[in-house]
């Protein structure tokens, strides 16, 4: 019997709080609260969540601090949760270390299938050969299968890919994309990017008009959104 | 000193005067038995005294009748005007060419030390001037007191600041002092249109019309009457007004900018409050209701599901009117970035999922279809808009299309469409304000036609073919650069 992954849910509302907390326990979470950031990074140390939940406007410490004091040195996973979605806010707290973004109000299913994105990635070691849902990706042989089919890619092409679904369900930046795949060539803009994963997307998505894998993350970059099979 | 502008009366003293003193040397060196040379040297000196007190005229004269004397009086044969010995008639006409030389170079130097004096005057005056300039228009609203002081610093004794409207020759008066003849507007306002300064001769001193220039443009007229002041001392200070007119203009839209921002930052606030406020009990609604759905059996689930969909749309209008709010306050500004169309149509069924849990959305992005360049969150918000309209409007059984495809006519644009098969509109020519068509009239299609503009695109609808509407939106294409190398 595995034992249950703990969630730290940070928030300066007592009514999200608690809701959290009985939602998640309900889906089988262990589930630790804390009011702000500097709560929030006590019971972090003490504790040792699986995963972080925060907010990230909070009195004394807000959210982005709270990233900060985390990310010095620990890769515990952090979902931020905010009111705010098509700002600067967004870019700001991936950029300080938070793994992935969910915009208040929110559902249940995209949150707990965050989380477990999350908790997926934090135990996984480098696999070579991730399966997804009609999609075989063999990294140590560089072949890509999609319907029983061979998928011929770029080198660049693979790259990318590698990279992505390597990080399923965390959105992945342009700039983590060149420095992964150009090695960070200055002269690579964000629109050779979108040129390549746009080449990439016709061969290995089914149907284009339902993109099944990679799926744009707004300001951001690109989110692999299949989940690799067990 | 300026001989020349002294009164005639003076002027005529000053020549008598100076004679005499010639006459007085004349007397002297006889008296004193002074030789030739000796003589010579004191009607030189004194033709330098007269240079320098007296005016050009008066020293030619001077110069000529000192050598009459010297060559009557001092050259032999003395007492006739003729000279025997040829070396006399050396020193004599070297003494003529002597003061006239010394004369004119006596007046020349007096001239330019005149000159400079006025020059230093002016530069006092104009100094003294910026210097008021600067301390009236510090501040809003003091621009008549300022143009006043710079008339009375140029020694006017009437006139006053005409201003110009923004692009038109409109007049706006700041101040005036003295007698407004009818006439006066329309030379002004010829002032204003040909750009040169207009002179007329007047009682004291005179009048004159100085345009005030500011980067080619004229923005208004300094009128300056009764005054004797230099064209250029007034020319000058038509400059210096002219930027403190425009300074003053710099400073009232700083204090409107100023309140702008401020209105802005407080708009922001409030916005961020309401946003934080609305949006978490919303979470917690949406939470509860997800947990209340899956502790309750039908029937009961049926009034579950009716209330998340009735907070589903509550939360949709929230985010809407703030989105739309955030727009107005300029908190936030379109942030367009290439989005390809079949990522915006995932995101819509994925923002709808009560909407796709009842009806089926078919999907068609065309394979040649560019990415969209518009604000992601912006354009999500628009399709949502127009999928719930299209819900709304239509049987539940029957699908809603999406469709992306590059512009029929515009290259550069792409052109999203929402079909249904509702009831569609009453006519052709009223699609857009069909009253009858409330569901697609509402709050919603006015949130997307709002979003869509801000994001340089437009709404509009039409009748489908076989029954239903179509709702388009046309928003621009995104152009990527040819990459380098697409095989890196």
């Amino acid at each position: 019997m595995t034992s249950r992954a703990r969630i730290l849910v940070v928030d300066d509302d007592g009514g999200i709080r608690n809701t959290l907390e009985q939602h998640l326990i309900m889906n089988g979470f262990d589930v630790i609260t804390a009011r702000d950031g500097v709560e929030g990074f006590d019971r972090f140390n003490a504790t040792r969540p699986d995963v972080v939940l925060s907010d990230l406007a909070m009195p004394r410490a807000d959210g982005f601090a709270l990233i900060q004091q985390i990310r010095t040195n620990d890769s515990t996973p952090i979902l931020v949760l905010s009111v705010r979605g098509g700002d600067v806010d967004k870019v700001r707290a991936l950029d300080l270390g938070a793994d992935d973004f969910v915009v208040k109000p929110f559902s249940s299913p995209e949150l707990l299938a965050r989380i477990r994105a999350q908790l997926r990635r934090s135990v996984t070691t480098r696999p070579k050969k991730l399966d997804f849902p009609e999609l075989s990706i063999d990294f140590d042989k560089r072949r890509v299968i999609q319907r029983d089919r061979e998928v011929r890619l770029t080198p660049t092409e693979f790259a990318i890919l590698e990279l992505l679904a390597r990080h399923a369900g965390r959105p992945v930046s342009f700039d983590e994309i060149v420095a992964a795949v150009w090695r960070g060539a200055p002269s690579t803009s964000n629109d050779t990017v979108r040129v390549h994963v746009g080449a990439l997307r016709r061969k290995i998505e089914p149907d284009t008009s339902d993109p099944r894998y990679i799926v744009t993350e707004p300001w951001v970059g690109y989110r692999f959104i299949a989940e690799p099979l067990a | 000193m300026n001989s020349s502008s002294d009164h005639p009366l003076k002027r005529t003293a000053r020549a008598v005067f100076s004679q005499l003193i010639i006459g007085l040397v004349t007397f002297s060196a006889l008296r004193l038995h002074a030789n030739a040379a000796t003589s010579g040297f004191a009607f030189l000196i004194t033709i330098l005294g007269i240079a320098v007190w007296t005016d050009l005229s008066t020293s030619l004269v001077s110069s000529f009748v000192a050598t009459l004397c010297y060559n009557y009086f001092f050259l032999p044969p003395v007492r006739t005007f003729t000279i025997q010995d040829p070396a006399n008639w050396v020193a004599l006409i070297s003494f003529f060419i002597a003061s006239i030389v010394a004369t004119r170079l006596m007046l020349r130097a007096r001239m330019q030390a005149d000159r400079a004096e006025s020059r230093r005057m002016e530069v006092e005056a104009l100094y003294a001037l910026s210097i008021q300039l600067f301390t009236a228009t510090n501040r809003v609203g003091a621009l008549g007191e300022a143009a006043s002081r710079a008339l009375a610093n140029v020694g006017a004794i009437g006139g006053g600041l005409v201003l110009f409207g923004n692009g038109t020759y409109d007049q706006r008066l700041i101040c005036w002092s003295g007698p407004r003849e009818e006439e006066i507007e329309d030379l002004i306002a010829g002032v204003g249109r040909h750009k040169r300064t207009l002179e007329f001769p007047a009682m004291a001193g005179r009048d004159v019309y100085l345009p005030l220039n500011i980067g080619g443009d004229v923005i208004g007229v300094l009128a300056a009457r009764g005054t004797s002041t230099a064209l250029r001392a007034l020319e000058s200070a038509a400059t210096l007004v002219a930027l403190a007119v425009e300074r003053e203009r710099f400073l009232a839209e700083s204090a409107h900018v100023q309140a702008l921002e401020e209105g802005d930052a407080l708009k922001t606030s409030l916005l961020r409050a309401l946003s934080h406020d609305l949006a978490t009990p919303l979470t917690s609604i949406a939470l509860q209701i997800e947990r209340l759905r899956e502790m309750v059996d039908e029937p009961a689930g049926v009034v579950v599901h009716d209330i998340a969909e009735h907070t589903g749309r509550l939360r949709r209008r929230i985010e809407n009117l703030l989105a739309m709010a955030r727009l107005e306050a300029r908190s936030v500004v379109p942030r367009p970035e290439p989005t390809p169309a079949a990522d915006l149509f995932r995101a819509v069924r994925d923002h709808l999922p009560l909407v796709v849990q009842n009806r089926q959305i078919n999907v068609r992005v065309a394979p040649d279809c560019p990415d969209v360049y518009v604000d992601p969150s912006l354009a999500l918000e628009i399709l949502a808009n127009l999928v719930e309209n299209a819900h709304q409007a239509s049987p539940a059984e029957m699908p809603i299309e999406l469709t992306a495809f590059a512009h029929p006519l515009d290259p550069e644009r792409v052109r999203l469409e929402v079909a249904d098969r509702g009831s569609g509109l009453r006519s052709e020519s009223d699609v857009n304000t069909d009253p009858s068509d409330t569901p697609r009239r509402g709050l919603g299609l006015e949130i997307a036609r709002s979003l869509s503009n801000a994001s340089g695109g437009q709404v509009t609808l039409t009748n489908r073919p076989g029954g239903g509407a179509i709702a388009r939106v046309d928003l621009p294409g995104a152009c990527y650069p040819a990459p380098e190398e697409m095989s890196a």
